[in-house]
């Protein structure tokens, strides 16, 4: 029988010392769904993926892939899974078509077969007249082309996308967008990105973490839409006096977040999330003027998948 | 499958490469030219020897002259190798401080002087005066190791003729045996099984370097995403490593062979013991290639088996070697542990003394179990360093 889901995550964990990377991950994605993984710097991504490729060993938990464990059998579980590393990784010294049925064939296909599927693959990603050509005299945007092809080389059910369009010039990423499109009809899609625009286009459900910890999953849609109606209110604001500016912004969050517990104010601008946010706006800039703010723009655009990133990890920069 | 998909990966990379293969391939052949050149161009070091000879021929007593200043010079010009090659080149000085310089700048090894009364005193002792005497100098510095050699040779030439000319009686005559054809060979001959066991030794570096391309580059990081084994890596790494190894070792053996060297056993037996030996090093770059992490890295690291598989192995000079025990009949020391101690044995014996394989088989049995030891080392080390997940 064929599982609903060809990629589940277990309580996934991995401690390095004291430190722990992962915390108790659980993940269920779907066949045909391209899923977006997202976290900031340092959040376990990385670590998860290499938990569930296989480069890895969980401390605690487990991954299944078509239903059988990666720690029971790893060889049998890499033969479904095709990984695209956001840096390419490229023998220089071999031409496109012989990495590929170089990788091909440790996947266990036949030489002959791994060279057809490698030829088709350049032919799709529009490298078929560089075959013949040393990878490490390809233009950045090739090698990137090139770097996803080794990972379709055995046709997996599982691919791992890791920025797939980072360093792709508009034509390349239009390119590869639609391959990816055109793969997710047929398999399971994990991307991994920190282009907020990329997983929105593309992802069917997102999941974001932080400190190792799944913080939401769900479409962007629904993530939005727990922002709030969808809507998102911008004040610029200004004090009088400079020396005043810390003051007065403190006095502005301290009247505001009673009614908007998720406000934000970085750099003069007041962020605001909930409902009804056009009815209540005067009010909401009655109570900014009456602490002494003076009040410059005011914007209300949709929520983006990015606010919600930004208002569950926060905007402190990471390593 | 895996295992020749990355031969032949590395064979791909590698032709894109030649001039790297052509160094790896060229270097032993070239050592071999260079220490042909260092024995004379003959196979054979001849020593140069500086000679004052200030002797005034004399009279015996039936008249007839007596010249052995000059005679002894002939006799060491006579010294040959049984190649023929003369064993001294000897020129005639006739300044002392000037000849002393040269052979403090090593342009000679040894000065040798004949005093003026050297004839005279030989015509005395053969007319029968027993005290008569006199006193042949050699000069030389004692730390140069040709000194030694040619002082030796010099001796025992100029105590033949004297002893010749006066007959006195000795009691003791030295009876020296030659084991193997060991009289036969040239100087060059005998450098020949250390020089191809170095040439080896060498290979030390590639195989270090070549994992250690692939963990620089993060290629290893894409073998890893799929189904390929430690085992598997680096067996078809090693394959390719010792065919390239092989083809140096045959290039070596012709280049040897083309300047004089002759086996007195079978070569067949040779170049099989020397693939072993590259076998056996191979395994222990892969061992530094576990340590490192650039290619740099595995390149400094790599330095230091070199050191122990160069110097403790009697491949580039004999060391003592101190028992640590008995196994089979046969003393183990440390070097034994170090798989090419084995081959430069096993070499000298099938090269010098005519060996067959029956009777280096201790010695291949050796280097086969300590290369299985150093590949099994290098495996579990490569998937507990490099593979681990």
């Amino acid at each position: 029988m064929i599982p609903e889901f060809p990629l589940q995550v277990r309580n996934l964990t991995k401690s390095f010392g004291a430190l722990l990377a992962v915390d108790r991950l659980t993940l269920d994605i779907a066949r045909g769904e391209v899923f977006g993984f997202l976290g900031p710097n340092g959040a376990g991504k990385t670590t998860s993926i290499n938990m569930m490729v296989g480069l890895l060993d969980p401390t605690d938990g487990d991954v299944l892939i078509e239903g059988r464990s990666i720690r029971a059998g790893r060889k049998q579980a890499q033969r479904f899974i095709g990984v695209c590393p956001q840096e390419n990784i490229l023998w220089e010294k071999l031409t496109c078509l012989e990495q590929l049925e170089f990788v091909g064939v440790n996947y266990g296909l036949p030489a002959r077969q791994a060279s057809a599927r490698g030829a088709e693959l350049l032919d799709a990603l529009g490298l078929s007249s560089k075959a013949q050509e040393l990878a490490g005299r390809l233009s950045g945007g090739m090698k990137r082309r090139l770097n996803l092809a080794l990972a379709l080389v055995h046709d997996p059910q599982i691919m791992f996308l890791d920025e797939p369009e980072t360093g792709l010039d508009p034509q390349s990423r239009v390119l590869v967008r639609e391959m990816i499109r055109q793969l997710a009809r047929r398999k399971t899609v994990v991307l991994t990105t920190h282009n907020m625009d990329e997983a929105e286009r593309l992802a069917d459900r997102v999941a974001i973490i932080d400190h190792g910890r799944l913080l939401v999953t769900g479409t962007p849609e629904a993530l939005k839409r727990g922002q709030g109606d969808g809507t998102l209110l911008e004040i610029e604001i200004d004090a009088p006096q400079e020396q005043d500016a810390q003051r007065i912004f403190s006095a502005v969050l301290g009247c505001l977040q009673p009614l908007f517990p998720g406000a934000l104010l970085a750099n003069s601008r007041l962020t605001l999330r909930g409902p009804d946010l056009s009815n209540r706006l005067p009010e909401i800039l009655q109570r900014v003027q009456s602490v002494g703010a003076r009040v410059g723009s005011v914007h209300m655009r949709p929520v983006t998948l990015e606010d919600v990133f930004l208002a569950l990890t926060g905007r402190g920069l990471r390593e | 499958m895996r295992l020749l998909n990355m031969v032949r990966k590395c064979y791909r990379e590698q032709k894109r490469d030649l001039w790297v293969l052509g160094l790896s391939l060229m270097f032993a052949p070239l050592f071999v030219f260079i220490y042909y050149l260092m024995t004379g161009g003959t196979g054979s070091t001849s020593y140069a020897v500086l000679v004052i000879n200030a002797d005034r021929p004399a009279a015996r007593a039936d008249g007839t002259r007596l010249a052995a200043g000059e005679e002894i010079v002939q006799a060491l010009r006579d010294l040959s190798y049984k190649s023929g090659n003369p064993l001294l080149r000897v020129s005639l000085a006739d300044d002392q401080a000037a000849a002393e310089r040269q052979v403090r700048d090593r342009y000679a090894a040894v000065l040798l002087v004949i005093p003026k009364e050297f004839s005279e005193t030989l015509a005395a002792y053969q007319g029968g005066d027993t005290r008569a005497t006199t006193q042949v100098t050699l000069v030389g510095d004692l730390t140069n190791p040709a000194y030694t050699i040619a002082a030796v040779m010099v001796m025992s030439a100029a105590d033949a003729y004297i002893n010749a000319e006066t007959q006195a009686p000795r009691p003791v005559t030295l009876n020296e045996i030659a084991l193997g054809a060991s009289s036969l060979r040239s100087e060059f001959e005998n450098y020949i099984p250390g020089l191809l066991v170095m040439a080896v030794v060498l290979m030390v570096f590639q195989a270090a370097m070549t994992p250690a391309r692939d963990i620089e580059s993060g290629t290893l990081r894409r073998i890893r995403l799929t189904p390929v084994s430690s085992l598997e890596y680096l067996g078809g790494l090693s394959i390719w490593m010792t065919l390239v190894a092989v083809l140096s070792i045959l290039i070596t053996f012709a280049t040897a062979a083309g300047l004089g060297f002759r086996s007195q056993g079978p070569l067949g037996a040779a170049i099989l013991i020397d693939i072993i030996a590259a076998l056996s090093v191979i395994a222990i770059g892969l061992i530094v290639a576990c340590l490192s992490k650039t290619v740099s890295q595995a390149f400094v690291i790599a330095n230091f088996p070199l050191g122990f598989l160069m110097f403790l192995t009697g491949a580039a000079f004999p060391l003592p070697r101190p028992t640590l025990f008995n196994l089979f009949g046969h003393a183990v020391s440390y070097a034994d542990f170090l798989p090419p101690t084995h081959a430069v044995i096993a070499l000298n014996k099938i090269f010098t003394l005519g060996a067959g394989i029956k009777d280096v088989a201790f010695e291949i049995a050796a280097l086969v179990l300590l290369t299985l030891v150093y590949f099994g080392v290098a495996v579990w080390l490569f998937q507990r360093t490099q593979m681990q997940r």
